[in-house]
């Protein structure tokens, strides 16, 4: 007990803006997931690929700088990183002669293709489990420990609510995603022999965050769904890793029985990676093998996020209903 | 009385089933005790009142705002407390109180500042800074208390605010109640099953059934009103001053030695008290009104709305 207690005392003073709500609830979330230690250690794993794609530029940019005298490991590791039709693009503006003539549209060439590949190798790859260890007890643990009255008591609608727990899955992939890609492109800029270099690729932080955004909101929006269907975290959790796994053992089983890649079915869709990955490339401007129409996928996409938070308001208000 | 709520004609369907039921009601400040059987919709009237759900007609004003249009605002000014066992799951609990603060706009240092505050006053020790999910339901019920009064609201509403405490801190809790109402000009409004709380801090009762107000007044009235009757306490023999009241036409029984009860208003039955105490050559000495029971009123308040159901 306090040595001296003042009692209740009425309170007058400054409040915060209105629109301050939604951050307090993210506030919350942000801070407890981050108490996850695997949590932390997946963070700090999600930049490594990015550190190294970081000395790709180096060494590219090395390349650029004395003309054609890039290392065999560096053209192999180039392979390595790089795949698709724009590999050979890339490769062949190496070998060429006239290298330094065509710098800049190559520069933009293979900075796409490193993002790209950062994005759909690695990210995406991370988003998986960061986003499976996040949103699964957030509106799960709120429903199960009746927590919802305690905050739908306060003055804040719905809105704020899903606003807050979106907030805190958005920020951890802004950590994993735009952060890494927008960093990659910074060391680019500035590895480059002038700053000038800026104005051949100045679309690239608009894509990086385009694609970050693409990646972000519907799996942002399907995580807090999932998490809103059940008062145990744990089946959410399921739920969550359940939709990947599905969907990229469907791909492989239609990859196996289909044929060339060139000829992609729309079964494909069923894999939200694959779905994601297409509209990543054709966001950055890179050649897809056998991606033809990437309106579908994005249709595909804008409907997962509608009806998830759909259902994500519906569940949400559900608990007042009774 | 000032009407902090004013309701005026409130339904509220929840598909074919009426919760509540052209209800109409004013409460003013004070604390007023909310009554009611198992779904009688005082949960419903509680949700509807912070702006939770909105109502199917009628309408209503809390603190002066529409509970339909200015929910938020109402929520701002009105502290509630849930009946249901809810924490924040992984928090401690002065990280709860200060999240509540800080959902009602305070500044977050502020928030733990008067977090710590209101904890003090609650009566919660070291015990603040463990996990809420070791906490007892007792402990538990305090945190709710303190969440709810944190931002110093104008109205408060507790749902349950005794169940699961023990003896000593039941009679904290309802101390609190008090002061809050008492010292602080907060209006409170109980929503309990333990008459005995009501009957010992409420100033008004509301009693709810089928979705209905089928009472609502001054409690100290209530009491007296019912049927009323006084209590007196005698010297000498109680048969004696029994038959002479009986002669006079006066319902009247004997509680205990020494102990009768007479039936009647005050005005009426005072004077034939004092000369059937003559004429049995007994000495009176105290008279006071008698009490009718909450649970009386309450029964009698349920009978009466389920006998006008058809």
């Amino acid at each position: 007990m306090p040595i001296h207690s003042l009692g209740y005392r009425k309170w007058s003073g400054p409040l915060e803006s209105r629109s301050s709500r939604w951050k307090v609830i993210a506030g919350v979330g942000i801070r407890r997931a981050w108490q996850n230690m695997w949590l932390r250690r997946i963070m700090f794993f999600a930049w490594v690929p990015g550190v190294v794609m970081g000395f790709l530029i180096f060494g590219y940019e090395r390349a650029a700088e004395h003309g054609n005298s890039t290392t065999f490991m560096f053209q192999n590791l180039l392979k390595i990183f790089i795949q698709g039709p724009s590999q050979d693009a890339v490769l062949s503006g190496l070998a060429n002669p006239e290298f330094s003539g065509s710098v800049h549209e190559q520069r933009h060439l293979f900075w796409s293709s490193l993002l790209l590949t950062l994005f759909q190798r690695s990210q995406v790859m991370m988003l998986i489990p960061v986003v499976g260890m996040i949103a699964p007890p957030l509106i799960s643990q709120d429903m199960r420990s009746r927590a919802f009255l305690l905050y739908f008591s306060r003055p804040i609608s719905r809105m704020h609510y899903i606003l807050g727990k979106a907030a805190t899955v958005a920020l951890y992939l802004l950590l994993i995603s735009f952060l890494p890609g927008f960093l990659l492109y910074c060391t680019g800029v500035l590895l480059s022999p002038d700053i000038s270099i800026v104005l051949y690729t100045w679309d690239l932080p608009l894509r990086v965050l385009v694609v970050s955004a693409v990646m972000i909101i519907p799996t942002t929006a399907l995580a807090l769904m999932i998490s809103s269907l059940t008062t145990e975290s744990r089946f959410a959790s399921f739920a969550w890793f359940s939709v990947w796994i599905f969907g990229l053992f469907a791909n492989w089983v239609i990859a196996s029985f289909s044929g060339p890649v060139t000829d992609r079915s729309p079964l494909e869709m069923l894999s939200l990676y694959h779905v994601i990955r297409d509209v990543q490339g054709w966001l950055l401007d890179v050649n897809q093998e056998g991606v033809d129409d990437p309106g579908s996928r994005l249709v595909l996409l804008l409907m997962l996020t509608v009806v998830s938070l759909a259902v994500l308001f519906r569940r949400v208000s559900a608990p007042m209903r009774v | 009385m000032t009407a902090l709520i004013e309701l005026d004609n409130l339904t509220k369907d929840y598909g074919s089933f009426r919760a509540l039921d052209r209800l109409s009601l004013e409460i003013g400040d004070g604390i007023t005790g909310l009554l009611g059987p198992n779904g009688a919709g005082k949960s419903t009237l509680i949700k509807v009142l912070l702006g939770l759900v909105s109502s199917t007609s009628g309408t209503g004003r809390v603190l002066g705002c529409d509970i339909n249009q200015e929910s938020q605002e109402i929520r701002a000014r009105v502290g509630y407390m849930p009946e249901d066992d809810c924490y924040m799951h992984g928090h401690s609990g002065i990280e709860s109180v200060q999240v509540a603060a800080q959902l009602s706009r305070f500044p977050a240092t502020e928030g733990l500042r008067r977090g710590h505050e209101i904890l003090d006053f609650c009566g919660m020790g070291q015990e603040r800074y463990r996990n809420v999910e070791t906490y007892s339901t007792g402990m538990r019920q305090k945190l709710r208390f303190a969440m709810s009064i944190v931002h110093d609201p104008d109205l408060l509403i507790l749902d349950e605010p005794t169940s699961g405490l023990d003896p000593e801190e039941r009679e904290s809790m309802l101390n609190r109640i008090r002061v809050l109402s008492r010292q602080l000009n907060k209006a409170v409004i109980i929503c309990t099953h333990i008459l005995h709380d009501v009957q010992i801090v409420c100033d008004d009762v509301v009693i709810l059934a089928g979705g209905r107000v089928t009472l609502c007044h001054r409690l100290d009235e209530l009491r007296r009103s019912l049927d009323p009757s006084l209590t007196v306490k005698i010297l000498g023999s109680t048969d004696r001053f029994l038959k002479h009241l009986r002669q006079k036409q006066i319902r009247a029984e004997k509680l205990s030695d020494q102990i009768v009860r007479a039936w009647g208003s005050e005005e009426a039955v005072a004077p034939v008290l004092w000369s059937a105490a003559v004429k049995s050559d007994v000495a009176i000495r105290s008279v006071l009104p008698s009490r009718t029971s909450l649970e009386k009123i309450f029964l009698k308040a349920v009978r009466k709305a389920d006998d006008a159901d058809p």
